[in-house]
């Protein structure tokens, strides 16, 4: 692939809030390849998030360019998926059914909805659970499901909020885990916006630091370590030293 | 022996339904009492034996059969009439602010009318029979279907419409599966709430309009001809049919809001 999946071009965001002007992303400048896995960390307020709604399309107000396949975004698409930081399973419905809204729009056949459905809850590992009710589930479950309805309709590029912020210690190693072992086996490019070091290090390709006040990309550091990867790994524990050095001079 | 036994199981019982129980027992002992006090009282107070039979005898001739179902068909038609009327305007003021700007107002003025004392209007535009008795009963669940479908479908959380559009829903899909889902325990108390005001305008307008089979018509009768126990037996017969209805939308309600915890 000689041009990027997902290409952003001066990209400007500021929110007009009694008057005053305030730039949440200035001169955002981003290429990313085709199955990558990158991770955006940064202190509250650097605009990672903004970053990752405007990708999504929920949001058409800023300047520069987003560009998907050398095709300027318009809205929202099936083609990007989005994972929230809390789960947004609609209470009124099943597991299953929850799973099954992310293919209501698309062309595919009620038989060709149900088998992915199904794939995607052996997936994340919920057999058993397909006819229970968000309130019966722990938030790692949940969150399980959130992740199926993000890769069920095989989106080009899944973008995640701070999926994992919610959770345990536990539960969030697990799911981190369980993410990598997802990507590499649905090779879906994956964009990841954490405020979790160790997170951001274990599973990017790249990871990018940002700066705060206006959102600003401070560095990309490469990880070039093969996955699966480790969290215990020695050379993962200097990368996290990089990243935490350039955040801490960055706050 | 079998007494004693009966007697166990129905200590064994929730103690709160029995605390439920006291006051209306009271309250027929203290009707009864007074019944007893000589002729004057027992007119004003129906001794309870005359209720009983006065009840056994509408049954055997059929009276009271003929005029339950005359109201209840009333009573459901107009519920159902008044209710899905309701929903539709509710959802249109929740949905369109030009909409809502136009007829809200009227609405409100609309709803303090004193609806039964316009019944010579409503005979005019209706005639009196049937028509003009189901349009009264409809006006009853009209208004808090209105007020509770529009409450619902308003406060509306921005969260799930985000997922609405992640997923590219159409308009009619985002209705169905999130708003209308969300509106759900706000209209099911709407529907609640009309019971009573449905009850009470179908015999309120049966007493009015005095043609045709019901409850309203037989107290009429009953009322003219000074007979106080069947009177009192209608007014039972309406509040059971009353309860039979909350019951039906207790259960809906379990049925569609099983998924709260």
């Amino acid at each position: 692939m000689s041009f990027p999946l997902l290409s952003i071009k001066k990209l400007n965001k500021s929110f007009q809030r009694d008057q005053n002007n305030l730039t949440v992303l200035d001169g955002i400048h981003l290429d990313i390849k085709q199955g990558e896995f990158i991770s955006i960390v940064g202190s509250s307020g650097c605009g990672k998030s903004t970053l990752l709604r405007l990708i999504a399309g929920l949001d058409p107000d800023y300047q520069g360019e987003i560009l998907l396949n050398k095709i300027p975004i318009q809205g929202t698409d099936l083609k990007r998926g989005l994972i929230f930081q809390e789960h947004r399973l609609l209470p009124w419905l099943t597991v299953s059914e929850n799973i099954h809204l992310a293919l209501e729009e698309t062309g595919l056949s009620r038989s060709e909805k149900n088998a992915r459905v199904k794939e995607h809850i052996e997936i994340v590992g919920l057999i058993g659970f397909e006819n229970a009710y968000p309130h019966e589930l722990s938030g790692g479950m949940a969150q399980r499901v959130a992740i199926a309805r993000g890769l069920v309709n095989k989106p080009d590029i899944l973008l995640l909020d701070e999926p994992f912020g919610a959770l345990d210690a536990m539960t969030r190693s697990h799911l981190q885990a369980e993410l990598q072992r997802i990507w590499q086996h649905e090779k879906i490019t994956m964009i990841l916006v954490t405020h979790d070091i160790e997170e951001a290090v274990y599973l990017g390709d790249s990871v990018i630091v940002m700066s705060a006040r206006p959102g600003k990309i401070k560095e990309i550091i490469p990880i070039p370590l093969a996955h699966p990867r480790h969290k215990d790994s020695e050379s993962l524990f200097n990368f996290r030293n990089q990243a935490l050095h350039l955040l801490d001079h960055t706050a | 022996m079998s007494q004693l036994l009966s007697l166990k199981g129905a200590l064994q019982q929730p103690v709160v339904l029995l605390q439920g129980l006291v006051l209306p027992v009271l309250l027929l002992v203290l009707w009864q009492y007074n019944s007893e006090l000589g002729s004057s009282h027992a007119y004003a107070f129906v001794p309870l034996q005359n209720i009983y039979s006065a009840s056994l005898q509408l049954l055997e001739t059929g009276e009271l059969w003929v005029n339950t179902w005359g109201s209840l068909k009333k009573a459901e038609l107009g519920f159902l009439l008044g209710s899905t009327a309701g929903l539709i305007l509710g959802a249109l003021l929740a949905y369109s602010k030009v909409f809502n700007a136009f007829v809200s107002p009227l609405f409100n003025s609309i709803r303090q009318v004193p609806l039964l004392g316009l019944t010579p209007l409503i005979a005019l535009w209706f005639g009196n029979g049937e028509e003009a008795k189901i349009f009264i009963i409809a006006l009853a669940s009209f208004f808090p279907l209105v007020i509770n479908t529009f409450q619902g479908l308003s406060h509306y959380d921005e969260k799930y419409s985000e997922v609405a559009r992640i997923y590219q829903f159409s308009f009619w899909r985002e209705f169905k599966r999130i708003r209308l889902p969300q509106a759900l325990p706000h209209i099911l108390t709407g529907l609640n709430l009309a019971v009573p005001f449905t009850w009470i305008t179908t015999t309120a307008s049966e007493l009015l309009f005095n043609a045709g089979a019901g409850l309203g018509n037989l107290m009429m009768k009953a009322e003219i001809n000074a007979e106080m126990d069947i009177l009192l037996v209608c007014a039972m017969t309406v509040t059971i049919s009353g309860i039979f209805m909350t019951t039906c939308i207790h259960f809906l309600s379990k049925r569609l809001l099983q998924w709260r915890a």
